[in-house]
């Protein structure tokens, strides 16, 4: 009987040709699952935890709403326990030779190999995403991490000296790739030596496996300790003692709030938000293949976002064609079957993308949509949105998954204005077979990384970021180590948080200053320099600078918001000219204002002497910072390399980009050399600076700004002197100001932090602690160079 | 079988702008061979659909007539009669496309099939098969032989010369006049993509021999060193769907050479599925050349059925 029913059934679909079922038996999975009793806890210190008294939620197929497991949650205890195991065992760990890091990742690698199909199996089911993206990608990719990262830390001895694992890592993951996002992230921080907690979200046990998997391998059981729990969590994570960094992976508002709560918290936080990405399709590409990119990209569950997709005009009528004919073949379906593109992703996502489509009908948008599901299917199918008028919301909020915006433009540089119109600024991909047009757009995108002719491609070696709001922590490639590292002998991090800091009136008061009667000796240069000549302060007021004794030295210009305004704006308008000089031309400029210092240095030495300072310290202050210029003119050539990597044939590049308008906040001590130790390698890398030089002492700097009127372009550097915390204020809650160093008091600091979240600029700190300028490794070291640039990551693939 | 695609007028401008990135299709059949896994009854009856899309094939120079007989026997009854009867599809008339041989070959092969009391048309490869380095001249005499001994297809090869040269008219001129020869047989036209260079000119190509008037455009002669590849073929169908949506004429597609798996026959049904859809999942407008193919696929049948996996002696050879 059975027999029959299988011959007529081979007879229809001889007629139909339709596809069939090709189910991946995911029996493992739940035999792993039972193990633990459907029971699921956390796993610290290489075993399970699963206290009592605690509140659990369900962990659901997201297509059947099957029942699988039940989730614990963990509450303050736990998180303290978890960071207790990882603190305990860094010692230990830390201080083993790379190679014995080197061969417990290797390890863990095989354990992978030899367990992968639980692993996809598991992950499939729970998230919904199709098996064959999480078999043939992740899974593969999970154990490449490995095994690059291990490599890395068999030569961390040699090839990273001078810099130290962090300590302690807390990561937090969003609930979309939590197990891969999980992987590019504790593979390098163990590799360099930090142990790790993560902080899962509930009902994720992809990543709870992975722990048990390494914890099982014996000895050094408490290096990765995973927990699941609510994301409120986070900030408990951060605040516990002998955590150094946090890293983040999740929406943009949950880490800009994240931001803002950790401000004065953690010594580090790397935020890695947002999931849209782009593609840019022009007139010559092969529309064809660019149509299969946008597949990639939106509709084969490999990324978590949706899509920004911009189509030349020329092609617009054929891309669309082409577009919706290939959406017509796209196959929904149960993630465990190996024949379709796309899974389901729960309620959650399905409803964020109703309500965005709804949205974007009620502003005049056509949505096309293949195929229509039921509205309480858990299924939501891949749809392509055109015609968004370009001022709607939905123009400037973030696509979310599995939807395609599609927007026309007409020539290259109307494709940059729009790419780079939005505060995100992840990755994206350019169509044209013209080389000359690729790599044009390549470098003028503000993304993290640019595909040519490709979408979505990833490798271990190849680092992957953001900039703008997706954030500037790494991961992958040499950028993806140091997120975890510190320069050698950093001091212990003291945490400070100031409760009652007021950040409503930081630095919002602009203390009054009075006239302290005449200048005695030579008068100052006066003036704020911006925009390349002295000029008065929009405030038409002055503050006096005493000398040592006491006495008036003269008097600087108070500066205010609106000097701030001007001076960015200035900066802005120099960026362009002075990112397109080649390496030469900067290196030439800097050795000019060395030798312009050298020629200053008497006047120099005599400004630092009234200050108090000594003869011979002063002379060598001056010496120190001509030797600062020269340096970092000498290292400007060095930067960008190109990667060799697996899956492409084909270079990566690894371009060194320069941030944009810097803001330096100067420290009060070494008046000169802080200054030029911060100002040069902001300039090698390309910056153009806004500057807010030593309060105690300014004049030194405002010596040199008068050599900087004859020699650099115009904008280039911009001195604003005045009342630190105020310009402080101004400079951190600017949202054109691309990043911000601030070396000033602790509670400037926190400040800082707290405000950075405006537009989420990358800053960097000292919380108070001063720092040996005078030393080469805190006053020229590389980790200057590392934080004066940002990476892209540029791929060429090649072939005829 | 249905009349022939009549062809366009030249038009230069169809293939003047176009560009296809290699890593780019590359990538895409990468992907394909894993998206789209075909697995128990629906391998069965994808697998019968293949061999119904197949053109068995022998081009050896020691081809005689009793091999030739073989064959055609075997085109006549591929699958063995049991394991029709198991499926149910044994009243289906199920056998190969055609059988395709050398010229000089054809009226064996008519011979055969009419003793064997089946009506499988005959292809014949022809045009100086495999290099068409001869005169057009004889070229299109061979052709007309061919026809004249029976066959009701023609495998004609193109000159690899005016397409790596670039002379696009010449080469649309030559296959008119192979359209022509033809009669009423059908023209397959032999792109030899191994040999074209790069995979634009194969798009190119494919266009000029669509505009020229060919019924099916067919990857490789199997006889170069680089046959019938997915990329190739994800270049050749997209342009025969151009083709289509620019005239309405549908132009059928021949991969052939290297594809001995029935598993590769899936992939390549699935390829056509995807590309251009199920229209052309069918022996009008899709066929295999092949020669070891079709025993792979019996053995597949066979264990389906059984539920074991046959030895070489349990089935009949071609």
């Amino acid at each position: 009987m059975a027999a029959t029913r299988t011959a007529s059934r081979a007879c229809e679909i001889f007629t139909t040709l339709e596809y069939g079922p090709a189910p991946e038996s995911h029996a493992c999975a739940l035999a792993w699952l039972d193990t633990q009793d459907r029971h699921l806890g956390h796993y610290v210190n290489g075993q399970w935890l699963k206290p009592e008294h605690r509140s659990s939620v369900p962990c659901q197929d997201p297509i059947t709403g099957e029942n699988l497991a039940s989730c614990l949650q963990a509450q303050s205890e736990d998180v303290a326990a978890a960071v207790e195991a990882a603190r305990a065992s860094l010692e230990n760990w830390s201080t083993q030779p790379g190679a014995i890091r080197a061969q417990h990742l290797t390890r863990l690698a095989k354990v992978i190999q030899k367990h992968q199909r639980l692993l996809w199996t598991l992950e499939s089911l729970v998230t919904g995403r199709a098996v064959r993206e999480v078999r043939d990608r992740d899974v593969p990719l999970a154990q490449q991490l490995l095994q690059y990262h291990a490599v890395q830390a068999h030569t961390q001895e040699e090839a990273l000296a001078g810099w130290e694992p962090m300590g302690v890592i807390g990561l937090i993951l969003s609930p979309t790739f939590p197990f891969l996002d999980m992987m590019w992230r504790i593979c390098p921080a163990l590799a360099v030596g930090c142990t790790v907690v993560v902080l899962v979200p509930p009902a994720s046990p992809t990543p709870l496996l992975l722990a048990q998997l390494a914890g099982e391998l014996g000895p050094f059981p408490g290096i990765l300790n995973v927990i699941s729990g609510p994301a409120s969590l986070g900030p408990v994570l951060a605040a516990q003692p002998g955590v150094q960094k946090v890293a983040f992976c999740g929406a943009i508002e949950e880490g800009r709030a994240l931001r803002r709560t950790l401000a004065g918290w953690v010594p580090e936080l790397g935020l890695a938000l947002g999931a849209e990405s782009l593609l840019l399709l022009t007139e010559v590409a092969d529309v064809d293949s660019a149509v299969e990119g946008i597949v990639d990209a939106a509709w084969s569950d490999r990324s978590p976002g949706g899509l920004r997709l911009l189509i030349q005009e020329a092609v617009w009528d054929e891309t669309m064609r082409r577009l919706q004919e290939r959406m017509g073949r796209l196959r929904c379906g149960h993630g465990l079957d190996g024949a379709v593109d796309m899974g389901a992703r729960g309620a959650a996502a399905r409803d964020l993308a109703q309500r965005y489509v709804s949205e974007a009908q009620s502003q005049g948008a056509q949505v096309f949509q293949a195929g229509s599901e039921p509205s309480d299917s858990p299924f939501f199918p891949p749809t392509l949105v055109s015609d968004l008028p370009p001022a709607s919301p939905c123009t400037q909020a973030e696509v979310p998954w599995p939807l395609v915006v599609a927007s026309p433009f007409r020539t290259a540089k109307e494709a940059l204005a729009v790419a780079n119109g939005t505060p995100r600024g992840g990755s994206a991909s350019v169509w044209s077979e013209r080389l000359g047009q690729a790599l044009e757009l390549a470098y003028g995108l503000q993304v993290g990384t640019v595909w040519i002719n490709a979408h979505g491609l990833r490798d271990p070696a190849v680092p992957t970021g953001g900039c703008k709001e997706s954030g500037s922590s790494w991961h992958g490639g040499q950028d993806g180590l140091y997120e975890y590292l510190r320069p050698s002998g950093t001091p212990a991090w003291i945490p400070y948080l100031s409760k009652t800091l007021n950040y409503d009136a930081f630095g919002l008061a602009l203390p009054s200053t009075l006239p302290a009667g005449p200048e005695t000796g030579p008068a100052p240069p006066y003036g704020l320099f911006v925009g390349g000549r002295f000029q008065a302060p929009g405030a038409r007021s002055s503050r006096p600078i005493q000398d040592s004794q006491g006495s008036l030295q003269g008097y600087v210009a108070e500066g205010g918001a609106k000097d701030i305004r001007g001076a960015v704006e200035a900066a802005h308008q120099a960026a362009p000219g002075w990112m397109s000089q080649s390496p030469a031309a900067r290196a030439a400029l800097l050795w000019a204002l060395a030798a312009a210092l050298q020629r200053r240095e008497p006047n120099l030495v005599s400004r630092l002497e009234r200050h108090g300072v000594e003869l011979k310290v002063a002379k060598a202050e001056v010496e120190l910072s001509v030797k600062r210029l020269r340096a970092w003119g000498a290292r400007v050539q060095a930067q960008g390399c190109a990667l060799q990597v697996a899956e492409l044939r084909g270079p990566v590049l690894r371009l060194r980009e320069p941030l944009g308008v810097l803001a330096i906040v100067c420290p009060d001590e070494w008046p000169l050399l802080a200054f030029v130790s911060l100002l040069a390698p902001a300039l090698a890398h390309g910056n153009t600076v806004v500057l807010v030089p030593s309060g105690a002492c300014p004049i030194p700097a405002l010596e040199v700004c008068q050599e900087m009127a004859t020699l650099l372009p115009a904008g280039l550097v911009n001195v604003v002197t005045g009342d630190r915390d105020h310009l402080t204020r101004c400079l951190a809650l600017h949202q054109d100001i691309q990043a911000l160093w601030y070396f000033g008091s602790a509670q400037g600091s926190q400040f800082v932090e707290w405000a950075s979240a405006g537009n989420l600029k990358p800053v960097w700190v000292n919380r108070g602690c001063p720092r040996a300028w005078d030393q080469e490794a805190e006053g020229a070291g590389p980790e200057l160079g590392r934080r004066a640039a940002r990476t892209k990551a540029l791929w060429l693939p090649m072939g005829d | 079988m249905s009349a022939h695609q009549q062809g366009t007028e030249l038009d230069l401008s169809w293939i003047s702008k176009i560009q296809v990135n290699k890593p780019a299709v590359l990538r895409r059949a990468e992907q394909i061979q894993a998206r789209r896994p075909v697995k128990k009854e629906w391998q069965a009856a994808w697998l019968l659909k293949a061999v119904t899309c197949i053109d068995l094939t022998t081009l050896s120079g020691d081809d005689t007539a009793s091999n030739i007989q073989r064959l055609c026997y075997k085109a006549k009854y591929p699958i063995r009669e049991d394991l029709l009867k198991a499926l149910n599809m044994h009243d289906k008339g199920i056998t190969t496309a055609a059988v395709c041989v050398y010229p000089a070959r054809v009226c064996d092969a008519v011979r055969a099939l009419k003793a064997a009391g089946c009506d499988i048309p005959v292809a014949s490869v022809a045009t100086g098969f495999p290099a068409a380095q001869t005169h057009l001249k004889t070229r299109l005499e061979e052709i007309r032989l061919a026809v004249e001994d029976g066959a009701t297809e023609i495998d004609v090869v193109i000159n690899r010369t005016l397409v790596l040269t670039g002379q696009w008219k010449a080469l649309y001129d030559e296959i008119r006049q192979f359209r022509k020869a033809c009669g009423e047989a059908h023209l397959k036209t032999i792109l030899a993509t191994g040999e074209l260079g790069s995979l634009t000119n194969v798009y190119k190509a494919s266009m000029i021999a669509m505009m020229a008037g060919s019924d099916f455009i067919k990857t490789s002669t199997g006889k170069e060193t680089v046959n019938a590849t997915f990329p190739v073929a994800i270049v050749m169908l997209r342009a025969i769907r151009d083709f289509f949506w620019k005239t309405g004429n549908k132009v059928g597609f021949k991969p052939a050479g290297g594809i001995r798996s029935a598993k590769d026959s899936l992939v390549w049904l699935s390829l056509i599925k995807e590309e251009l859809g199920d229209e052309w999942m069918k022996p009008e407008l899709f066929r295999i050349g092949a020669s070891t193919l079709l025993a792979d696929i019996e053995r597949q049948i066979y264990h389906h059925v059984t539920g074991r996996y046959a030895a070489y002696h349990d089935l009949p050879m071609s």
